[in-house]
């Protein structure tokens, strides 16, 4: 079969922005709040909130009218860990991997500056409909703040994620917000930047030299772009995605047209492109036919060029040193289209873990089989097969760490955060996994897992099953018991916790003898429960097993004479694993 | 005599195309009463019905934005997807006519039957609205004759200037039941009407009327001349067309940029997609001719592009009177039909994006003359080149699937239930209890299986495979011997971790899509039932009827059930689909079985064989 062609979807992706006229719209709200008449005291910010039937608009305008000269001069940054106390709103942007980033500071101040308006915007957005955020300028690095905070606080797995649109606005932090909204890329996509080919703004914070990739990484304080810009000429207009692509274009696009400094003049100049774009969906692009033979991809590359008018038609093929920049732009299209489709087959994925767990199962079988189980075998990290239990826990834990992470920001169906199969699965790892971690962690000297040492994909796995209804126990699940797995993953942690009680009181070290033993009932009523509901395995009364430790240091402290709803249910528990235990 | 070559192995009678033309239009003037006309002329292979079209707002958009609904299913069983089950939609007053003036008219059947009877070619024809009820007709005569009668002779359907009728289901359904290339469109290159439902009724309802007034053959137009409203009316269609082509576009490109997404909850997009062989006729006598509908699609909106802005008057004109012109251009088109004159674009990946002029291909050369003519630009050209590439990528897609894998792992779940069977327990049971190696080597191949089986409904579901693919006899096999081995494994797994706690029964909630996909298979291509193929459930129903009998209740509430899983158990063992080791003496079924009161007067007993194992 011949190797399949690539293509480059981004002119067709420019065209459909236009011609699904949210442009038009959008800036119309930005006028109509430019050309609301202004009071000598105003408020710096100024918002508009719009409602159409389908679609609520909300933009934003700052005073005074900034131009060029006005944002360069305020192109200081802050940084998130100065702003951690004093304006916490953009500290979930902080990740372990990402502690750091830093916003232009003027933007700042203006979006915080509008705090106590906060509440009342959201409660006027109407969970029903489509959501754009917008603004020109300064007014648009506001918006953009806003859309952030927004997609803090909404749940997307009821509402659809909004669209912020801004028109000329300057940059507005650092690679560390980049690499924060980049994470997500549902968040990426939340934000489109229209940027005139004769509006200096959108350039002024470049720095004038901008590194090549590869110092990157070392590069603070630098301005960044995310999101998609729309770069717009008079040829046309090109979308594009790739960061290091968007900065090298913005320089280089940029015709120095009458100096606009008026932005009732910037924003006249946005409403001439909009409108002559869309008039130009209608008809053949100006780069018509190409005049050589060039691959899909490539081609799809010299028709965004000649959009934005860095390529002329009748210069094609002709040596005008644009070749380096294609090639490069190809370069990065590929780079970033190849990292978006890995990992892009879900299922797949999910049932090679799948496989991963049935050996897990079986090694857990074995254990069994030897009278002591896996948990106590693996605490005790005796068995040469505990190497590879460690490493098939080690490739479930980062595929569920990863899953449980993504749903909660994407969730995999509206209303939901995880489709069935995913849920069943994940539940299973819980189940399987969990007693290992908290193994280690007892192994290791913790205490109190449940409050401090519990992961938090494992507290999320349980509570989006706990938002599925259940159904109670019958008698088939008696028969089964044998080869179920504890439902609550956490019952080996509630053992460690009473053996410790048990400790503490046979040795006399605890303060308080009363609240020992008080947790050492509610544990024995615990695990009462649990038999009842035949929810446990049978596999804790295994001889060896840490439970029957307990039960045996248990009833030394209790007296022989010591009777209770448990202790009756002990005297046969092998009757408990064929599920002929009568439990009252 | 000539003909048009519209396919590989397809030709059409060009004095036929001609007569059907002049009948579509004809169909129209005659007096309003008819319903259809009907041409038969002594001697001649064919018979011609021909179907007169509409030209209210209502008989365009009846409701809904873009004025679609659910295909009716008792009409048109195949049109939807079979494994995820999704039905197709239709125009919604295009089926309503159909159904009012058409498919229960009594003379219409007994002229079709009669047709057929005699061995004749059934052509349906219409033009404007009229194609769609031709297209509906077709439908109906496939479904109700051909499919099951495979000796009647294929019908044909040709439009002429018809809009768009169903969606990318609609589409989809067509081409799996290779029906596809029975329809035949001719779609002149600026004719509004073929594009006018890419616009929902709010964007045009302001000219929809006038217009219509000027699209009616029957009223009594004022002058030839096209309404002041033509112009907004053209440019509002093809922006709707520019949004849904270049969505599409994007798609067909492999978009990776989640804006798109954002973006098309913003935008309302028509659902309409084309089927069937297109023939664009470029209005210079020439003819472009292809069948793949992703690349129809673009061609709709990318052929009446306008070349620069000067001309959208003069376009917008031609707009609607090209709606006409289709007897006289297919005329002169036939009057000197030659290999340059009808262009077939196949190999859609291979187009040339270029107008290099430097090749010597007399291939390259007319097919880039045909594409001159359409107005094709470069952007123009790379979405049919990305249309083409998406079907070969979809053909790729279905020989990546690991087959080889798949074989090996049937191989061993077949010798497991063999060797189960030697120790005298079934496979579910045995694998239920999962004691030795052999049960957990067998569950790692079960997973296996699952995992490629899986990547295929993923696929089906993303409409990543050849739309054939689910009628063809190779996967429906495979899929039933599969479903057939491996289930019984799949509902040990589930009953023996007792999901049925944490979800529901396992048919309810718990059965996975690749054993409901490849069910649904089955029963399309027999055409039985939904439902009627669950032999592979047996044992979730054998586990769910012991839960319930297991309560309080007892047995009587359940007696029914009981009775008729028995009746069933019986008949899948007698067809061979279940396998008797269901009926050893220590399976679950049979433990249970025995319990209930009187199982001796059971029709169980009655299998043959049966005696022998409960001896």
């Amino acid at each position: 079969m011949d190797p399949s062609q690539t293509f480059s979807s981004s002119p067709e992706l420019a065209n459909f922005v236009v011609s699904s006229g949210v442009l038009n719209q959008s800036l119309a709200t930005v006028q109509d709040l430019h050309g609301e008449m202004i009071n000598q005291n105003e408020h710096p910010v100024r918002h508009k909130v719009s409602q159409q039937p389908n679609c609520t608009f909300i933009a934003f305008s700052t005073l005074p009218a900034c131009g060029k000269d006005y944002i360069q001069e305020r192109g200081d940054l802050v940084s998130s860990s100065t702003l951690k106390e004093s304006f916490p709103l953009f500290n979930f942007l902080s990740n372990k991997n990402n502690p750091d980033f830093s916003i232009n500071k003027a933007a700042l101040e203006l979006f915080a500056s509008i705090s106590d308006r906060l509440p009342t915007l959201k409660s006027q957005i109407d969970n029903s409909k489509v959501l754009i955020i917008t603004g020109n300028s300064f007014g648009g690095s506001v918006a953009t703040l806003f859309t952030l905070w927004l997609l803090e606080t909404i749940d997307f797995s009821i509402t659809k994620r909004p669209l912020c649109i801004t028109f000329g606005s300057p940059l507005i932090g650092d690679n560390g917000l980049q690499n924060a909204i980049f994470k997500y890329p549902t968040w990426n996509s939340c934000f489109l930047h229209v940027v005139s080919d004769q509006d200096p703004v959108p350039r002024v914070l470049i720095s004038p030299h901008n590194p090549p990739a590869t110092e990157l990484a070392s590069q603070t304080n630098v301005y960044k772009p995310f999101g998609t810009f729309l770069l717009c000429s008079e040829s046309g207009c090109g979308c594009f995605e790739d960061s290091q692509t968007i900065l090298e274009l913005l320089t280089a696009t940029y015709s120095d047209g009458p100096g606009n400094e008026n932005p009732n003049q910037v924003l006249e100049l946005y409403r001439k492109i909009v409108e002559y774009l869309n008039c130009k969906v209608i008809c053949g692009d100006t780069t018509g036919l190409l005049q050589w033979t060039t691959l899909p991809l490539r081609a799809g590359i010299i028709i965004q060029l000649v959009a934005t008018r860095l390529m002329r038609p009748q210069l094609q093929g002709q040596n005008n040193g644009l070749d380096n920049l294609i090639t490069k732009i190809e370069k990065q299209e590929t780079k970033l289209a190849e990292s978006r489709r890995q990992g892009f087959d879900p299922s797949k994925k999910l049932n090679k873990m799948k496989i991963n767990m049935a050996y897990l199962e079986w090694y857990k079988k074995c254990f069994k089989e030897k009278g002591i189980g896996y948990y106590d075998s693996f605490k005790s990290g005796s068995s040469q097969s505990d190497i590879k239990v460690v490493e098939f826990k080690t490739i479930l834990t980062h595929y569920w760490v990863d899953m449980v992470d993504e749903a909660e920001k994407k969730p995999q169906k509206e209303g939901a955060s995880f489709r069935t199969r995913w849920l069943g699965a994940g539940t299973n790892f819980r189940r399987m996994i969990e007693p290992l971690d908290i193994a280690e962690y007892y192994k290791g000297g913790g205490q109190d897992y449940i409050k401090s040492g519990r992961p938090v994909h494992y507290k999320k796995l349980e509570q989006w099953l706990k938002e599925k209804p259940a159904s109670v126990p019958n008698k088939l699940k008696k028969q089964n018991v044998a080869s179920s797995l504890t439902e609550d993953s956490c019952f080996w942690a509630h053992v460690e916790e009473a053996h410790i009680s048990c400790k503490l009181l046979s040795s006399g070290e605890s303060s308080d003898m009363e609240k020992e033993l008080k947790k050492l009932l509610e544990f024995e009523n615990y695990v009462y429960g649990l038999m009842k509901y035949y929810a446990v395995s049978p596999e804790i009364f295994l001889p060896q097993s840490s439970f029957m430790q307990w039960w045996k240091e248990y009833k030394e402290i209790m007296g022989t004479s010591y009777s209770s709803n448990l202790s009756n249910l002990m005297k046969d528990h092998d009757k408990y694993a064929i599920g002929s235990l009568e439990i009252p | 005599m000539a003909s048009l070559k519209v396919g590989e192995n397809k030709e059409i009678n060009t004095d036929l195309i001609q007569k059907a033309c002049s009948l579509a239009v004809k169909a129209h003037s005659k007096s309003s009463q008819k319903s259809y006309i009907l041409e038969k002329t002594g001697g001649s292979s064919y018979v011609i019905f021909s179907f007169p079209g509409y030209w209210s707002e209502n008989d365009w958009y009846d409701g809904e934005p873009f004025g679609e609904t659910k295909i009716n299913l008792d009409l048109f069983p195949s049109l939807r997807s079979i494994g995820i089950d999704e039905h197709a939609k239709v125009n919604k007053a295009f089926q309503q006519r159909f159904v009012d003036k058409i498919s229960r008219n009594q003379d219409f059947i007994k002229e079709v039957e009669k047709a057929k009877n005699e061995r004749k070619q059934i052509v349906f024809t219409g033009h404007s609205t009229g194609g769609s009820i031709a297209i509906l007709a077709t439908i109906w005569f496939l479904e109700k004759y051909w499919r099951s009668d495979a000796s009647a002779t294929s019908p044909l359907c040709l439009t002429f200037g018809c809009p768009l009728t169903g969606n990318h289901i609609f589409s989809h359904a067509l081409r799996r039941e290779k029906w596809a290339p029975y329809f035949i469109h001719f779609v002149m290159r600026y004719d509004i009407v073929p594009r006018i439902l890419l616009a929902p009724i709010s964007s045009i309802k302001q000219e929809f009327q006038p217009i219509l007034q000027f699209l009616n053959p029957k009223s009594s137009r004022a002058s030839t001349n096209t309404p002041p409203e033509a112009l907004n009316f053209y440019m509002n269609v093809m922006k709707n067309a520019s949004s849904v082509a270049s969505h599409a576009a994007c798609k067909l490109m492999g978009n990776t940029n989640l804006l798109l997404e954002t973006m098309a909850n913003f935008t309302a997009l028509s659902p309409y997609k084309p089927f069937g062989t297109f023939v664009f006729c470029t209005g210079n006598r020439k003819l472009v001719i292809l069948s793949n509908p992703d690349a129809v699609l673009q061609l709709l909106f990318y052929s009446s592009q306008l070349d620069n802005e000067a001309e959208c008057p003069d376009v917008a004109q031609r707009s609607l009177q090209q709606h006409f012109s289709y007897g006289n251009e297919l005329k002169d088109c036939f009057t000197k039909l030659d290999a340059d004159h009808a262009v077939l674009l196949e190999s859609l990946e291979k187009l040339p994006l270029s107008a290099d002029s430097t090749t010597t291909s007399s291939d390259i050369t007319t097919i880039n003359a045909a594409l001159k003519d359409l107005g094709l630009s470069t952007r123009a050209r790379l979405c049919l080149c990305a249309a083409g590439e998406l079907e070969k990528r979809k053909i790729g897609n279905k020989n990546s699937i690991d087959l080889k894998k798949a074989d090996t792992a049937m191989k061993y779940l077949q010798e497991y239930q063999l060797s189960c069977k030697h120790q005298g327990l079934g496979c579910y049971d045995a694998f239920k209890i999962h004691k030795s190696d052999k049960d957990f080597e067998a569950n790692v191949n079960r997973l296996e299986l699952a995992g490629i089986w899986d990547e295929i409904i993923e696929m089906l579901k993303n409409y990543d495979l050849p739309d054939a693919f689910e009628g063809e006899k190779e996967w429906i096999d495979l899929g039933t011997k599969y479903r057939h081995l491996v289930e019984p494994l799949d509902i040990a797994n589930y009953y023996r971790h007792l999901k049925n706690n944490d979800t529901e029964g396992y048919t309810k909630k718990g059965r996975p899509k690749r054993y409901r996909f490849t069910q649904r298979w089955l029963e399309h291509a027999q055409r039985l039932p939904a439902g009627s193929c669950g032999e592979s459930c047996f044992w979730a129903d054998v586990e769910e009827l012991r839960i319930k009998t297991s309560s309080k209740e007892g047995y009587a509430p359940f007696k029914d059930e009981v009775l008729q899983l028995e009746e069933q158990a019986m008949k899948w063992i007698n067809d061979g689909v279940l396998d008797k080791d269901v009926l050893m003496e220590n399976s679950t079924f049979m433990v249970w079985w025995k319990k209930q009161p009187d199982p001796l007067a059971s029709c169980i007993n009655d299998i043959e064989g049966f005696t022998i194992t409960s001896a």
